[in-house]
């Protein structure tokens, strides 16, 4: 391509800044037509769900409620009882909370650290309106001799802070002392550690099994002729069209003790009517549920990459005198691995953050991480920890879907 | 470069584009064409040649200079108003509709009347032979089917001007031979004037009227294909077009149209001073292969040198012999399959000689 | 390699091993469709029990019956006598719920998630990556933490138990099908048919009416239906979203499932396999047309 002698000038301009601008203008054009969308999910999406998982370490319950006595504790050593001074705060701050109508909010938040934090702040309410006047420390350890527990500042003190670790601490099953020190939670209260590796373990069965079982029929739909394979491949997208609830609901039906799989175990003779097994609502009804739900997702990857290996290869593997076994596993094998890869890694992250089906097929042996963050939302109201599980599930599905983007590339997702 | 450019049909006047506002992809473009003409612009690529097409046809703009069409300036005039038609490089026939509804496109966009549309289809279809095939769709027709397709709908709307990108570039040898003539002839048969683009100098050389050599953005030479093949005028147009022997060497001297020039190993040759700067410049020595002459007979050559045969390839109608002389042993001759040249052996010291006025002196190799 | 059919030169190992094989691919086609199947027979049990009676197996036309679908069209007397709030208009109006919202947020998501694709698909795309990232979100994130997020944020702006809510819910759930199902099939667009119709003498808008609307609307259609089904399968926003007049028939399936299963919900479940029979139809079919028009490289026989 020849150099110009000079720079290109049309109408006095130089034609690089035209076509600079040019493109400029493309470009806006681009991000205009996106921009729409794009705030549409960061409206309705996006910030939603930040807002969401901001909870997880928000902490701001006392510091707006009774923000004076959440100042005075930050500079008490947390050794000794408070001073005459940090009373007065607390009795002026919490009679002003009592009229606006929020100590029941600050008694709750107590109540998640203090057993019977509830109760002493409610009891307060009454008592305080005794108090006319100071020594406020004395008038109040003697409405309930709980506020001369040092302990009980301790919480409260450690309840205070604007922002918390304690979320994702309680979330992995650990917690502040009084000292601020982490432990370990008391043995009877260790759930959630147990529930995440429970969670990894079920989302890996089901993949290991989805591959176990939809690798031969992926080889087999990829290299029968095109007449049989639409056929099979239509078989392996109509669940995959079908409604989630539809299919769980079919393998409620199944599996169900008084269920077809037993009806017909029971016909076959292979079990006594008094032996019937319980396949549903527990650990294996999730597994063997989500296993079928999955398997299109597994299938469909893998299909998608067995399709693209030349029938040449193989027969060229065969003519240099590799039997059928050895062509397989040197030739087509290997060449499937990127769709093992894409499917094994897809139905991963599908099942890590699975809900509907372990919520309705899992009893309570076979709850997932998801089905306890619905719980914290909807039953026992800590938004906060729901908040702390969800961004652990979710910094694990974007760490996963970021390989997934390595490895296939995520606008590359096979969409039946 | 073209002597009649000012009543040309089509006319580039000193056209330039750049895609970057640095480098010229075509630089000071001066050509024309004649109404009825085929011209080829033929060139290898990225020398500007398409980009000359798409400027033509108003898919590019031209960063500078003026593209008439029949006598207006046809620069701001959109593709859509252009009434150029066009054969792309894949045909580009509408996947949507079939054969008939293809061609009856461009009519209908001009709210042609539908029986006259039906007729001028049918009458298009007529002239590429494919009259059963009107209700079938692109994708069910063969390569070469689709390629008469696309030339059918570039003519059925009756356009100033036909352009070809490079048209049979997805056909077999055989089949592209046969569109060739085909193509030919419905220019000869219409009269319409078609500026064809295409790498390949067997299918310029055959269907033009002249070829248009481009190299670098530039113009290398425009002439008839018998005189694009026996007179190029550079060394670039020489090499490109047919198989050439070549030598450098340093101009001795020159007079009266002739020159002698001194090569690497010490001969002196005399050829045609077509493109020389002068005495003491270096030039390349052109010669086609088949004006050469084995062992001569005495005094019929004003050029002779001593060469040994290093590879002899039976053709059929020819024996293509490799040489090793004046120190280059890539020297290609054609010998004519006669009696008298059959005792060549490989290995064979023989003398080669060929006449003055074939050999062509041209620029320096950059 | 065609694996169904064995050459003549193959030994006994390999004749057992190759049926083997087969066998086990027919088993696994049967974990993968049996389920749906064995509702299909079970919705027609005259029984309320959730197994073949004895009766149904000996094909006995006394065992099968319409009642559950009866039920479900609210025309069953019998039980609508009995329960005076006559569960079959509860079935009928969680439909018109589901219907609605789902056509709702599927015309949002198909027009916001095309203009965007149109957008994608240009080469002048700056920060193509991170954008992309943010519009495809809603498919990545496990949808228990969407749920809850939009629940307590919605809420704030009075839009949990609206119909509003959920069905911008369901449109952000369902964009990003649209968005990587249209961008595909532009990025798949020729802009060779841009320029023959131009030169054929079309005007832009001609062309864009003729010739690239009819070439990428099987693409968009598809998108429209994974939009569609996200919305008409979801369950789990509904749950936290939803009051009771957004009560869908995935909710309403939900419910059933948790409290009392009855042979009622199989009769839904049937009527869903079927529509989704008819969406798969749908889909492959354009799917066909998409492939034999598009992605068919241009000039190939």
């Amino acid at each position: 391509m020849a150099k110009a002698t000079q720079p290109i000038m049309i109408d006095g301009v130089p034609l690089k800044e035209q076509l600079a601008r040019a493109e400029r203008r493309k470009k806006y054009i681009a991000l205009g037509m996106v921009l729409p969308l794009l705030l549409f999910i960061i409206i309705t999406f996006a910030i939603p769900i930040l807002s969401m998982l901001f909870r997880s370490v928000d902490n701001p319950r006392m510091v707006t409620i009774v923000p004076n006595l959440v100042a005075a504790l930050d500079d008490w050593d947390a050794v000794d009882l408070p001073s005459e001074q940090v009373f007065e705060i607390a009795f002026h701050d919490l009679t002003a909370a009592k009229k606006a109508g929020h100590l029941g909010k600050v008694s709750t938040h107590l109540n998640y650290s203090l057993s019977g934090g509830r109760s002493l702040i409610l009891k307060t309410k009454r008592k305080f309106k005794k108090i006319k006047s100071g020594p406020y420390r004395e008038a109040m350890i003697k409405s309930d001799k709980r506020w001369g527990d040092v302990h009980t500042w301790a919480v409260i003190k450690k309840v205070s802070v604007p922002y918390t670790a304690r979320f994702f601490l309680n979330a992995v099953d650990r917690d502040y002392d009084d000292t601020g020190n982490v432990i370990q939670k008391p043995e009877e209260y260790r759930i959630y550690v147990t529930l995440f590796l429970r969670t990894l373990w079920i989302s890996l069965g089901v993949t290991l099994m989805t591959l176990l079982i939809g690798y031969p029929i992926a080889y087999l739909i990829s290299t029968t002729p095109p007449k049989i394979s639409n056929l099979l491949i239509i078989m392996v997208l109509l669940p995959f069209w079908t409604s989630l609830l539809v299919r769980t609901t079919s393998w409620i039906v199944l599996l169900q003790t008084q269920g077809v799989l037993n009806d017909i175990m029971v016909w076959l003779g292979i079990i006594s009517e008094q032996e019937r097994i319980q396949m549903i609502f527990n650990l294996r009804g999730t597994l063997i549920a989500m296993t079928q739900i999955l398997l299109p997702f597994m299938v469909l990857p893998m299909y998608s990459v067995m399709k693209t290996i030349p029938l040449y290869e193989l027969r060229a593997s065969q003519s240099l005198g590799a039997n059928p076994f050895i062509t397989f596993f040197r030739i087509f094998w290997p060449r499937s691995i990127p769709g093992i890869g894409a499917g094994g890694l897809l139905v991963f992250v599908l099942s890590v953050g699975y809900y509907i089906t372990p919520a309705l097929v899992g009893g309570s042996k076979g709850q997932m991480i998801s089905n306890q963050i619905a719980f914290h939302m909807k039953s026992s109201l800590n938004w906060g920890l729901a908040a702390a599980m969800g961004t652990i599930l979710l910094v694990a599905v974007l760490i996963l879907y970021w390989l997934y983007d390595k490895v296939v590339g995520i606008d590359k997702m096979k969409l039946g | 470069m073209d002597t009649n450019q000012a009543e040309a049909y089509v006319s580039f006047n000193e056209v330039q584009k750049s895609y970057d506002g640095e480098n010229l992809v075509v630089k000071d473009l001066n050509l024309g064409v004649q109404r009825g003409e085929f011209m080829t612009m033929l060139g290898p690529s990225g020398s500007g040649k398409t980009t000359c097409l798409m400027m033509l046809a108003g898919f590019e703009t031209a960063t500078s200079g003026e593209i008439m069409l029949d006598g207006t300036a046809i620069n701001d005039v959109p593709p859509w108003k252009r009434d150029i038609g066009i054969v792309f490089q894949n045909y580009a026939l509408f996947p949507h509709m079939t054969v008939r509804e293809n061609l009856a496109y461009p009519l209908e966009v001009r709210k042609t009347p539908k029986a006259e549309i039906n007729e001028r289809v049918d009458k298009a279809l007529g002239m590429v032979q494919l009259e059963g095939f009107s209700g079938r769709r692109p994708g069910q027709l063969s390569g070469g089917q689709q390629q008469r397709v696309a030339v059918a709908r570039a003519l059925v709307f009756e356009p100033k001007l036909v352009l070809m990108d490079e048209p049979l570039g997805a056909l077999d040898k055989q089949l592209r031979e046969q569109m060739q003539y085909e193509i030919k002839h419905i220019h000869e048969n219409l009269g319409v004037t078609v500026v064809y683009v295409t790498h390949d100098q067997s299918e310029a050389l055959t269907m033009s009227n002249r070829v248009c050599v481009f190299d670098d953005g530039v113009v290398q030479q425009v002439a008839p294909p018998d005189v694009l093949y026996e007179q190029p005028e550079n060394a670039f147009v020489a090499q490109f077009i047919g198989e050439n022997n070549t030598f450098v060497g340093t101009v001795k001297e020159a007079s009266n149209g002739y020159c002698v020039a001194e090569v690497q190993t010490g001969e002196s040759l005399k050829a045609l001073a077509i493109n020389i700067a002068g005495p003491g410049t270096r030039t390349t020595l052109s010669l086609r292969p088949e004006r050469v002459s084995i062992n001569p007979e005495a005094g019929t050559c004003d050029n002779s040198v001593q060469g040994t045969v290093k590879e002899l390839i039976y053709l059929g109608d020819h024996i293509r012999a490799r040489l090793e002389l004046c120190g280059q042993d890539q020297f290609i001759v054609k010998v004519p399959n006669a009696a008298r040249h059959s005792h060549l052996t490989e290995g064979e010291s023989v003398v080669v000689g060929w006449h003055s006025e074939d050999c062509r002196a041209l620029d320096a190799p950059a | 390699m065609d694996v169904s059919r064995l050459p003549s030169y193959t030994g006994p190992l390999g004749r057992i091993w190759h049926y083997l094989f087969l066998l086990i691919c027919a088993l696994v086609f049967l974990l993968l469709i049996g389920p749906l199947f064995v509702i299909i027979p079970l919705s027609f049990n005259a029984d309320s029990y959730f197994t073949f009676s004895e009766g149904m197996l000996r094909l006995d036309p006394d065992a099968f019956s319409l009642k559950w679908y009866r039920e479900l069209f609210g025309t069953y007397e019998a039980i609508r006598s009995s329960r005076p709030e006559s569960r079959g208009s509860e079935w009928a109006s969680a439909a018109g719920n589901s219907f609605f919202i789902a056509i709702c947020s599927t015309v949002i998501a198909t027009s916001l998630g095309t203009l965007a694709a149109v957008g994608l698909s240009r080469s002048h795309m700056p920060f193509r990556r991170l954008i992309m990232a943010v519009l495809i979100s809603p498919m990545i994130v496990p949808i228990i933490i969407t749920a809850a997020g939009i629940f307590v944020y919605y809420s704030k702006y009075h839009l949990a138990y609206t119909h509003l809510g959920l069905i911008l819910a369901h449109a952000a759930l369902g964009t990003p099908f649209v968005v990587i199902t249209v961008t595909a099939v532009l990025m798949g667009f020729d802009q060779q048919y841009v320029r023959a119709s131009y030169s054929l003498g079309a005007r832009p808008l001609k062309t864009f009416r003729k010739v690239v609307l009819p070439l990428t609307f099987p693409g968009i259609i598809t998108g429209a239906i994974f939009a569609f089904v996200t919305s008409f399968d979801e369950v789990v926003v509904v749950i936290f979203l939803g009051g009771e007049n957004q009560v869908t028939l995935p909710r309403l399936i939900w419910s059933g499932i948790r409290q009392e299963i009855t042979l009622t919900i199989l009769a839904v479940a049937t009527i869903m396999v079927l529509l989704s029979v008819v969406v798969l139809f749908c889909v492959e079919l354009l799917r066909r047309r998409h492939e034999r028009f598009v992605t068919r490289p241009l000039g190939a026989p």
